[in-house]
């Protein structure tokens, strides 16, 4: 009985090619759509190496320093009293008229002196991100994005080392001259990215390393591992290092005992700041900071906004409004047209109920229509998604970020193709099937 | 086999109610051959309709094969439609998606049949009303004559113990209308078909056992 539905449906949709078409088309481009903007989603947010651990992440990037200036103001109320003379109050205010800030990064020492000790922290790294340094090698001139990092980075994430290991708290401590290089970057510069390039020596800037590591470039656009080429954070120049300012180069991530204490870390941090006494040099009084989690920081950094709750809201509403919209009309449209081609085929559900069809024999002719159409819609997709991820991923189209086929979207994605072919085939088809035969073969 | 009790059927529009049959009383024993005649719009069609179980009468009660007929969308009554009843009609009906073949299988879909077997019995009844080399072709590449054919095989394919058959020579030249008389007497002799016949050539109708007339939703004969 199956294979009798399943061939009839195959029939009536191979006698209705522009409707076939037009279902089909809307599946399965959808599909790939869906398919493509979640693969970017977990490309941007999804734990991958190196940030397996991103759900336990807090990431601080800059300090904020700030003076308020307050007025006072005089507010003076006149009344009119019953014997006919003014009485006059006067109150004050004061009103907080404007800040003075600065924004930035921090220092080693404000990371070091001040951010340490904090509860619910299993791992904590200090680093000083984009700095771009040349490298030489036979009068060839290479320019590497350089990150100065301590020890514990390469505890925070999980690089995957294709050749070599990181350097350790010894050798920052040391002050050794260990470098660990992208695989692009030796490739770039060794003309090679294997095991024979650890120990040689690479020259940066004035001095000399010896590689330590080779790391597989990120495929992930996150200002905390975008270096060519990580660097010991004592090798870099003393002064910026030593410089007992708050501002400086670095910035820093918190790795928390479990996602759920990421809010402690955050109220830890902001309570830090309320509380920090200005050391007298600074020009500013106090200093704010601003903790988040990556799609915090992500949101907050795109949408300009300190307040991350909002800056969420302000980023993701729309997003999803808008994938929202974008699923919705097509599936609105397959609902449409099932709906209408029911009601088109009223005769013919008319003539098999006369020749001793039983409602119930309708119903699955037309559960089969729609899982046929959906199935072949879907492999298409699929098929389409696989293609325009290769695509995107071999032309660099989206920088380096590096798209994967989620077989988990593809699954949800039929699951609600299914649901929602099925209501709209089926309840049209459930009132069809109940319909007067002999009224609708007029 | 059929009986109808002073059935009437009215058919109610937003402004107006058409009587279609008044106190229709009808009974057609195993066996017979019925021809029914009238002039257009008396009835008959909605007549054939309530014997075929496919519309509900306003009034009165239809008994077939010994049993009233109270419940007209049940499975049971899906089963004696599929078993029992084979209609022609008079707009044929065929399904414009399917091929010829296909369309003449089709009450076979809803019997316990193999898919040979089912292609082998609707290429039987083609070949009875001389269409075999029409199989593969859509009702629209057909002709209205090829197309009441179609509509016939499909009618006789399931073998039914009652033929319900609205003008079937209708759009048919004279020769092949005699044709498909001669398949549907044949059906009656041979196998004791019950069936009922609209027509409006009295030649046709003289071939038959016996003629009811229908005049304005009434029996005048
Ligand atoms: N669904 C309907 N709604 C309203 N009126 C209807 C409906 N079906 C039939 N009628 C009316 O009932 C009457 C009988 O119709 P019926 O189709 O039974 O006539 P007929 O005898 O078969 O005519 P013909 O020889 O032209 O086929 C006609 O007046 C027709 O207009
Ligand atoms: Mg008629």
């Amino acid at each position: 009985m199956i294979k009798n539905y399943l061939l009839l449906a195959l029939k009536v949709l191979r006698r209705k090619p522009f409707y076939t078409f037009i279902s089909l088309f809307g599946i399965s481009f959808t599909l790939m759509i869906l398919m493509l903007i979640t693969s970017m989603g977990d490309a941007l947010f999804g734990a991958n190496k190196p940030m397996s651990e991103v759900d336990r992440m807090v990431f601080l990037p800059a300090l904020s320093r700030y003076t308020q200036f307050y007025d006072t103001i005089y507010t003076i109320d006149s009344v009119l009293m019953d014997d006919g003379t003014m009485r006059y109050d006067s109150t004050f205010d004061t009103e907080e008229i404007g800040s003075n800030n600065s924004d930035g990064s921090m220092s080693y020492h404000f990371i070091t002196e001040y951010l340490h000790g904090l509860s619910d922290v299993s791992e904590a790294t200090a680093f000083s991100p984009s700095s771009f340094v040349d490298g030489y090698l036979d009068g060839r001139k290479v320019t590497f994005r350089t990150y100065y990092t301590d020890g514990n980075y390469w505890n925070v994430f999980d690089f995957n080392f294709l050749h070599g290991l990181p350097y350790g708290k010894d050798d920052v401590d040391g002050g050794n001259q260990i470098a660990v290089l992208t695989d692009k970057a030796a490739t770039e510069y060794f003309g090679e990215a294997s095991d024979d390039v650890i120990g040689r020596e690479v020259t940066l800037g004035d001095r000399t390393y010896r590689v330590g590591g080779i790391v597989a470039r990120p495929l992930k656009d996150d200002p905390t591992i975008q270096g060519d080429v990580y660097l010991p954070v004592t090798t870099m120049d003393r002064r910026a290092l030593d410089a007992k300012t708050l501002e400086g180069s670095f910035s820093a991530v918190f790795l928390a005992t479990s996602p759920g204490k990421r809010e402690s870390i955050k109220k830890q941090l902001e309570f830090l700041a309320e509380n920090f006494v200005m050391p007298p040099e600074e020009d500013y009084e106090e200093i704010a900071l601003y903790p988040g989690t990556a799609t915090e920081v992500f949101a907050g950094g795109i949408m300009q906004e300190r307040d991350y709750d909002l800056a969420k809201m302000m980023f993701f509403i729309p997003l999803f409004l808008l994938l929202f919209l974008f699923l919705a009309l097509p599936l609105i449209n397959l609902i449409n047209l099932n709906v209408s081609r029911v009601y088109e085929r009223k005769s013919e559900i008319a003539v098999r109920k006369a020749f001793g069809a039983r409602s119930a024999d309708i119903l699955y002719q037309f559960i089969f229509e729609n899982l046929v159409l959906t199935f072949i819609g879907g492999a298409i997709g699929l098929i389409l998604a696989f293609f325009v991820i290769r695509a995107v991923n071999a032309n660099d189209l989206i920088g380096i970020v590096r798209l994967s086929f989620s077989f988990k979207v593809f699954f949800y994605f039929i699951v609600v193709i299914v649901l929602f072919g099925l209501l709209s085939g089926l309840l049209p088809a459930l009132r069809m099937s109940r319909t007067n035969i002999g009224t609708a073969l007029r | 086999m059929i009986e109808l009790n002073n059935i009437s059927k009215s058919y109610r529009t937003d402004t107006i109610e058409t009587l279609a049959l008044q106190h229709m009383n009808l009974s057609v024993p195993a066996g017979e051959f019925l021809s029914i005649m009238g002039p257009s719009g008396c009835g008959k069609s909605t007549l054939l309709n309530i014997m075929g179980l496919i519309d509900e009468p306003s009034e009165g009660t239809v008994v077939l094969a010994g049993r009233e007929v109270t419940d007209y969308n049940g499975s049971k009554v899906a089963r004696f439609r599929n078993e029992q009843l084979g209609f022609i009609f008079q707009s044929f009906h065929l399904i414009n998606d399917l091929s010829v073949v296909d369309n003449v299988e089709l009450p076979l879909l809803y019997r316990k049949l193999g898919g040979k077997e089912r292609r082998r019995l609707a290429l039987e009844a083609l070949a009875r009303v001389g269409l075999s080399n029409r199989a593969t072709h859509f009702p629209n590449q057909l002709s209205g004559g090829q197309k009441q054919r179609v509509a016939i095989a499909r009618a006789i394919v399931g073998k039914p113990n009652i033929i319900l058959a609205d003008e079937p020579t209708g759009n048919l030249d004279s020769h092949m209308g005699g044709e498909i008389m001669d398949i549907l007497t044949r059906l009656n002799k041979d196998l004791g078909t019950t069936i009922v016949m609209v027509t409006h050539d009295e030649r046709m109708a003289k071939r038959t056992h016996r003629l009811v007339r229908l005049s304005d939703g009434e029996r005048v004969s």
